[in-house]
């Protein structure tokens, strides 16, 4: 060793030409192994924020992985802050200054009483007592998880298990930190307090912090982003760079919704933006409010999107006076839940995790069958109670019940009789079993081809369709989905949204229980809040995102909106008179809104 | 559900069975194992139950928890009491009817073998799963089989793999019960239908179970490599185990106290 023939640059993280490959590689194989890494290159320094995006599958994981030595590429070349990777010398001492948080937290936690997990690192190392002691009581204040110190790893909460895994990074006293989609589970406001912390101790120890993810607001908090795309890097560059392009959608991308609406003004205009304008939400509003101010903007066409009357529909679902304690706990998961379902509508339930908004779909097609209080089901034969043991079968039919990450329920040898598996179970006849499968096949979107295979073969997003159109197959009248774009891409959770909105306009019934404020502002026609088991309030997402309500309420009121507002306050400084009577969660709609009352306040061409 | 199993949990406190060194206690173990297999006389069982009493209150455990554990064995317990009283024909006949005859004898021999069951449970416990935790446990097991890795044994590694499996056994139960859920909103029934028809509702559950299982191995095994894990070479340890005077002492005492009993035995 040591005749590099490069001298690489000690205050930089330099991988060039890797090649990396998980099939095996093998003479006789005439299949050509398909690459997570073709050829990439990249160069991050020291102290910096970088993330790394791309779709699923596009081999961010693989590069964070070829970072930290988890892999060794096939061919090219990884040099860490000036140390060959390829050094067999340098291997642990490498590894050691790097650390990664991955994204399942029940997947990393190698210690049953939380100060063990967090030692597992240093121990590892060898570090010796006092000090060993000192580093793991300090990474436990730092994360703000001391007092737990002696709890039981299994009793954390999701967050509080993320925070566990930071610990047990920054008890090894790393250079470089990875973050590989360690968010994409965590709710916004564990999510918000995980950011916090990790960029807290990106300030206070000089960490060189590298996050993979797909939530594009949280990109924004980078100095520098890079897109993955089929194993090489596609573009890198600034934020306000690499959101000016066009070919995000290709990758599997999307901008940030602010900008999305900017670009919407921009358009309506007939303005363009420039990456200077991108950088802060200052220089983004003064440069729209420029825009607004042109004369001969074009009123924008109203299109009446909002159909007829939701209140007028029947009810379809009723929940009543529901309680609900789990056995051995004292708290209420549920605390007298009253809720109506109106068919056709897409109704949202959306809480923080451990509010009770699992074990209240549960009880929707009786999975748990209500001890307080009671659920009905109005279908055309008349109406099921979940009480009634012997309606079981009828309800399980009405109501389709998809949980969160259902792809890990697969089980059947191809995904035609994994969607088979619900409708035998029900007695539908042989003859009518094929067409009923392929329908639902057709609803999610998927080939034919990819109905025959195995469900194992599949890509994540597939697969997830694949479990779903297990549950569609059975012609539910009401389909409740957990959580169903969580831990897909940008252009996935789109995909996902757009095959419920067919749905919807099927005439099936869609209570969606989120976590994503955003999503469930643009998506549903009523959003039902619940905290610790008892709803705080239902309503549309226009009556429930006005700012006074929200404040009152204490939800996250949606970024479009919150963004949008800001730009609303500096355009009142123009036109005092100026009024903005719609509420948009759209991003292209709010905008096209937004430039009407420009109009309408006198701002330009009025119609 | 599944997610309650109590057995083989750790109870979070800090006593003094708790803060004994593990090795003790699986020495304490396996000689009570024997004091509770040996003994026969109602006095000497008396005098035990007092000493697993006494262990009780160093380790603060208390009823409820206590309770959680037998809770479960209780049937067994009950069975093989049952299944005793009317199998052994020995000693003055109580009572009988056509092939079942009850002896007084019997009686005493079959509460004895229900009683040792119950013991069997609760040393397991006390000494064991409710005051150490899993990573301390294989810590003593590494340490006392060490000898074993001369002839090169993989002690250290078998711990390891102990101390996993029983951290993942609350995370797989869990994912146990999403599956069975899943699978029951679309249809499946597991009570009833032919005891055939029940084993196979299970496996439609036990193979997502299984690959959910391999893809978790797969992570945290890359997780580990992180962390830099590369076998017990070199390791230090947050809470090295210490065997202090007190620890001697606890140890010889309550062997004392378990040779008393097969002695009045």
């Amino acid at each position: 060793m040591g005749n590099n023939i490069v001298t690489e640059n000690p205050n930089s993280i330099e991988v060039k030409d890797v090649v990396f490959s998980y099939d095996i590689s093998d003479e006789e194989s005439d299949k050509a192994p398909r690459y997570a890494l073709d050829g990439i290159s990249v160069s991050i320094e020291k102290g910096s924020y970088t993330a790394i995006l791309g779709s699923n599958g596009s081999g961010k994981s693989t590069l964070a992985k070829i970072i930290d030595i988890l892999e060794v590429p096939d061919s090219g070349k990884v040099v860490i802050f000036g140390k060959d990777a390829g050094d067999d010398n340098l291997f642990w001492d490498i590894r050691s200054n790097c650390c990664c948080v991955f994204q399942n937290p029940d997947n990393q936690i190698v210690g049953t009483i939380v100060e063990e997990d967090v030692a597992f690192g240093p121990e590892n190392l060898g570090v010796p007592n006092p000090e060993l002691r000192e580093r793991v009581d300090q990474a436990l204040k730092d994360v703000g998880l001391y007092e737990l110190r002696h709890r039981d790893t299994s009793a954390l909460s999701g967050g509080q298990k993320q925070k566990l895994a930071i610990a047990g990074a920054l008890a090894m006293q790393p250079d470089i930190l990875i973050l590989d989609e360690a968010t994409a589970m965590l709710d916004p406001s564990s999510r918000d307090d995980f950011l916090e912390i990790v960029e807290k101790m990106r300030a206070q120890k000089g960490l060189t912090l590298i996050t993979i993810t797909h939530d594009m607001t949280e990109a924004l908090r980078c100095d520098k982003l890079v897109i993955v795309n089929k194993g090489k890097v596609a573009m890198e560059g600034a934020p306000e760079e690499i959101f000016m392009s066009d070919d995000l959608w290709q990758y599997g991308l999307k901008r940030p919704v602010k900008f999305n609406f900017a670009f919407e003004i921009a358009k309506l205009t007939d303005s363009k933006l420039t990456k200077e304008d991108l950088v802060s939400d200052e220089t983004l509003t003064a440069a729209l409010t420029k825009m607004l101010k042109k004369p001969g903007i074009k009123y924008p066409e109203y299109i009446n999107h909002s159909e007829d009357k939701k209140e007028e529909r029947e009810i379809i679902l009723s929940v009543k006076d529901l309680s609900y304690t789990y056995d051995g706990s004292d708290v209420k998961a549920l605390d007298n839940i009253n809720l109506d379902i109106r068919k056709g509508e897409v109704l949202g339930i959306v809480g923080e995790s451990g509010c009770g908004k699992t074990t209240l779909i549960s009880h929707m097609n009786a999975i748990f069958r209500p001890v307080q209080g009671d659920v009905i089901v109005h279908t055309k034969d008349g109406d099921l109670s979940c009480k009634n043991k012997k309606d079981t079968m009828k309800i399980r039919q009405n109501v389709g019940l998809v949980f969160q990450y259902p792809e890990y329920q697969l089980f059947e040898e191809t995904v035609f009789k994994d969607i088979c598996y619900g409708l035998k179970k029900m007695g539908i006849p042989k003859t009518e079993l094929s067409k009923m499968a392929y329908d639902a096949a057709m609803k999610v979107g998927l080939s034919t081809d990819e109905i025959n295979s195995s469900p194992f073969e599949l890509s994540g997003g597939q697969k997830r369709r694949a479990a779903m159109a297990g549950v569609l197959a059975m012609n539910p009248g009401i389909l409740v989905l957990d959580e169903p774009a969580s831990g897909l891409d940008p252009r996935g959770r789109q995909e996902m949204f757009a095959i419920i909105k067919s749905l919807r306009d099927s005439g099936t019934t869609i209570i969606l229980v989120s976590h994503n404020m955003d999503e469930a502002a643009v998506n549903c026609d009523r959003i039902c809040l619940i905290d610790g088991g008892k709803i705080t309030a239902v309503g549309t997402p226009y009556e429930l995102f006005q700012k006074e309500r929200a404040d009152e309420l204490g939800i996250q009121i949606p970024r479009i909106t919150r963004f949008s507002s800001l730009l609303k306050n500096e355009l009142k400084n123009t036109w005092p008179d100026i009024s903005f009577p719609e509420i948009e969660f759209n991003p292209e709609k709010e905008a096209q809104a937004v430039v009407r009352a420009v109009c309408r306040a006198g701002g330009a061409d009025v119609k | 559900m599944l997610s309650k199993v109590s057995l083989g949990r750790y109870y979070p406190a800090d006593s003094f069975l708790h803060n004994t060194d593990p090795r003790v206690k699986t020495i304490l173990y396996a000689v009570y194992l024997v004091a509770i297999f040996i003994i026969k006389s109602p006095v000497a069982i008396g005098v035990l139950a007092g000493i697993i009493l006494l262990m009780l209150i160093l380790a603060k455990i208390t009823p409820g928890i206590l309770w959680s554990t037998v809770k479960p064995m209780l049937p067994l317990a009950l069975f093989i009491f049952v299944i005793n009283v009317f199998t052994i024909k020995d000693g003055n006949v109580l009572f009988s009817w056509k092939f079942i005859t009850v002896t007084a004898y019997g009686i005493g021999r079959a509460a004895i073998m229900a009683v040792r069951l119950v013991f069997l449970i609760v040393a397991t416990s006390i000494l064991l799963t409710l005051t150490t935790t899993p990573l301390k446990m294989s810590d003593a097991l590494e340490k006392l089989f060490a000898p074993l890795s001369l002839i090169r044994v993989p002690v250290h590694e078998m711990a390891m793999m102990m101390s996993i499996a029983l951290r993942f056994i609350p995370t797989l139960a869990v994912e146990t019960d999403k599956i069975m859920k899943a699978q029951q909103s679309r249809g499946a029934d597991y009570d009833s239908g032919s005891f055939i028809n029940k084993i196979k509702g299970y496996i439609t559950v036990l193979i997502p179970l299984f690959v959910s299982s391999f893809r978790r191995a797969d992570e945290l095994a890359v997780a580990m490599d992180a962390r830099c894990y590369r076998g017990g070479k070199g390791r230090t340890k947050l809470n090295p185990l210490k065997l202090t005077v007190k620890d001697v002492l606890t140890g010889i005492f309550f062997t004392l106290l378990a040779v008393l009993v097969v002695f009045i035995d």
